[in-house]
């Protein structure tokens, strides 16, 4: 494949949903609804359409010839002493930016099919794909960015996106609140990002010890890695420079892929409709910050404590969403949690150094996320709008296609053996024994994670689809139209048979086909268990799964153990997580009440004193010096030309004096 | 020219001048005020033509024939407020027009 036609098809594939987007915005509701109909999915579609052209056009390359700089345009150029600054629009196209871009058009172009359906009676339908195509706009450019400034444009587009949809229902004042809580968190984040990329672009040196002063990532990644040929162009390894700068790196990350403490608005971005949860906070924008560590393995590669705080907070946020996630009744809430919970495992994954791994475990999550979503979805739609699986009950006979979707879903998010997430997972797991941190206690950990994962979804699976139907709402409900199955299922078989496209645990079953793919951006993983132990850890982690279905079919489906079992024995556990840790809690008293109390005290006693007071003084000085002024002001003529005929002799007089 | 009448024209260009002046300053009819304008305009006239004979150069002369210009249209124009005032009713003395004060 030549390069103008990746050229081409790099255009194609940023240029489509830029096209949907401005159609939709400018033409706005003059654009017929059955015009938005195609145009909003179709220019996804054909994104990937593109995106499949481009992959085959790069596997026909030599694996270490598959990354490609394209330069679409000359977007800034300065000159200056030390050769100037540029920031060309350069896209790269690498393995990992194909995968993502994959899961970005892909994913997101059957929830646009699948928002057809859901949104068809909404109002603000054109709205709503206006938003959706500018999303994968700004999603694209994050993944495609070769360089720090369309990284940081693309991370903070997405933001708005993502704000712009949680507020899409903007008559509620939760959604609304709802969608500010999750931009002021990504600020935060952003902020981490930019300082990450100042000293970058500041302290970076080359060979021979000059500042480079560039943001392109091939240039900077050349001179920070470890390895022969790279020399430290950031300090040497574990140098604090290299250490600060991966963690504000994370502070982006964990922002964008809410993780602790920068999580909390998560859950409340579930006030957007669900093909924005499944898209975006699903299956996308909140895998932006696994993808940012990935692109960043070399800096984390020098700084270890980096990499081992990244793998701590993402085990600990996995843990914690996953002990979150047993209590709740909202059924997106659930789901959103185990989002957090199974990012906080790529999290951990990425951090520990197993980039392949977190991306094979990203894309798989994808599907099933999206999958839960969607199918959550066409449950919330089945019965008038009712979020509260204590309302819902004995679907499975009612919604026919939808309830074996949900379950595959459950069964991949569980990691049940022979479903994506099972593969997934248990390569990521299987990591944790040999690399990172406090081996093996994370990987103890991320069993725990995996225990209460699957007791969690199939509460929601009992709950949900079987038993007795609690609700009037839930004994009339029905099927969703057909447009919004589809997609569905295509994501169930997906999500059932993806996993086998990387068999691969310590080596002992060949077929990797990701982590081959990858393998040129990443390099060969560090250190993998030996294939015993890491056989050993996969029955384990296997077996402790299952048991975490089974407690869940004791506890809500034969009901063997009383529910109440824990909320008596155990109250403080039960409420810890019914109330999500208390994070809103401690974040409200500790920053929003002194903000509060603060800006109360500077309206009681600032305002009036300080600034109206001053206003005040300038206001009456100004009227005093007037009054003074305008007693010279007579009204007569006599006045004013004997007051100039003085002032014309006094000027000739000092004329006269000056000359002679 | 006798160059010895030099200090007259110059001295009679400065008294036409101070009656003009003092004319602009006490007197209340528009009119009058506005024929002692004239006379300051002729007074400097006066001492512009014998600058110029004095010094021998045409300069002056110039200066005379754009300060008449200048006058002739400060005629038509001030004339024209000073009818447009009687019109309005009020009596001709420039003391009673101070309304712009406020």
């Amino acid at each position: 494949m030549d390069a103008a036609t990746v050229r081409l098809l790099v255009a194609g594939i940023l240029g489509l949903p830029t096209l949907g987007f401005l159609v939709v915005t400018l033409g706005g509701t003059l654009v017929p609804r059955r015009v938005v109909r195609l145009l909003g999915p179709g220019v996804i579609v054909g994104a990937f359409a593109c995106v499949v052209l481009l992959t085959v056009g790069v596997l026909e390359r030599a694996p270490a010839d598959r990354s490609i700089t394209v330069t679409l345009w000359h977007w800034l150029s300065l000159g200056g002493k030390h050769g100037g600054f540029g920031a060309t629009f350069n896209v790269l196209v690498d393995p990992l930016s194909l995968v993502m871009m994959g899961v970005i058009t892909g994913v997101g172009g059957l929830i646009h099919i699948y928002s057809v359906g859901y949104m068809a009676e909404d109002r603000g339908f054109n709205r709503f794909f206006a938003y959706m195509n500018f999303f994968i706009t700004s999603m694209l450019v994050l993944v495609l960015s070769a360089n720090l400034v369309f990284l940081i444009i693309g991370w903070a587009m997405v933001a708005f996106a993502s704000y712009a949809l949680i507020a899409f229902w903007y008559e509620r004042p939760t959604a609304v609140a709802a969608g500010r809580k999750a931009f002021i968190t990504q600020v935060i984040g952003d902020v981490g990002l930019v300082l990450a990329a100042f000293l970058i672009f500041l302290n970076l040196r080359g060979r021979s010890g000059n500042l480079l002063h560039t943001v392109d990532f091939a240039t900077i990644f050349a001179n920070v890695g470890p390895g022969a040929h790279f020399h430290n162009g950031l300090g040497p390894a574990g140098s604090g420079l290299v250490t600060v700068i991966g963690l504000l790196l994370f502070a982006g990350a964990a922002a964008k892929s809410a993780q602790w403490p920068l999580h909390t608005w998560l859950p409340d971005a579930m006030e957007g409709p669900t093909p924005v949860s499944a898209l975006i906070h699903a299956a996308t924008m909140v895998t932006a910050g696994v993808y940012l560590v990935c692109r960043f393995h070399p800096i984390f590669e020098q700084a270890p404590t980096a990499g081992a705080v990244v793998a701590v907070i993402g085990m600990g946020t996995a843990l914690m969403a996953a002990i979150i996630g047993c209590t709740q009744f909202d059924i997106k809430r659930v789901i959103a949690y185990s989002t957090m919970s199974q990012i906080g495992l790529m999290i951990f994954s990425a951090g520990i150094g197993a980039y392949s791994a977190a991306i094979f475990q990203l894309v798989a999550h994808a599907f099933f996320k999206a999958l839960l979503f969607m199918a959550a979805g066409n449950v919330i739609h089945g019965i008038g709008g009712e979020q509260d699986i204590r309302q819902m009950g004995g679907l499975r006979r009612r919604l026919r296609f939808t309830y074996p979707a949900f379950a595959v879903g459950t069964l991949a998010l569980s990691g049940i053996p022979l479903f994506a997430g099972w593969f997934s997972k248990e390569e990521l797991l299987g990591n944790g024994l040999v690399l990172g941190p406090a081996t093996p206690w994370l990987w103890v950990a991320g069993v725990v994670v995996n225990v209460l994962t699957s007791f969690y979804s199939f509460r929601v699976l009992w709950v949900t689809f079987h038993g007795e139907a609690h609700g009037e709402e839930a004994s009339k409900a029905h099927e969703a139209p057909r447009v919004m199955v589809g997609p569905v299922l295509v994501l169930a078989a997906l999500a059932a048979l993806f996993g086998f496209t990387n068999i691969d645990f310590g080596t002992f079953h060949p077929i990797t086909i990701v982590a081959t793919f990858l393998a040129p951006v990443f390099g060969p993983i560090a250190r993998v268990p030996a294939p015993g132990v890491a056989l050993l850890a996969l029955l384990v982690g296997t077996a402790l799964s299952m048991g975490g279905l089974g407690l869940a079919f004791l506890v809500y489906g034969r009901q063997a153990i009383a529910r109440d079992l824990v909320p008596r024995r155990a109250p403080w556990v039960y409420q810890l997580s019914l109330q999500k840790f208390y994070w809103d809690e401690v974040y409200d008293a500790m920053l929003a009440r002194p903000m509060v109390g603060l800006a109360t005290a500077c309206r009681r006693v600032i305002e009036p004193g300080v600034f109206n007071g001053a206003v005040d003084g300038v206001r009456s000085a100004v009227q005093t010096l007037a009054d003074d002024f305008r007693t010279f002001q007579s009204g007569l003529l006599r006045d004013y030309a004997l007051v100039f005929f003085v002032f014309a002799v006094i000027g000739l007089l000092v004329l006269g004096l000056h000359l002679t | 020219m006798n160059h010895n009448l030099f200090p007259g024209f110059i001295g009679l260009s400065a008294a036409l001048f101070a009656i003009g002046a003092v004319g602009v300053l006490v007197r209340r009819n528009p009119i009058v005020v506005f024929m002692c304008i004239e006379l300051m305009l002729n007074a400097g006239n006066l001492a512009l033509i014998a600058f110029g004979r004095f010094t021998h150069t045409m300069d002056g002369q110039v200066f005379a024939l754009i300060v008449i210009t200048v006058a002739a249209s400060e005629v038509v124009v001030g004339l024209a407020l000073i009818t447009g005032v009687f019109r309005s009713g009020r009596g001709l003395d420039v003391d009673e027009l101070s309304e712009m004060r406020e």
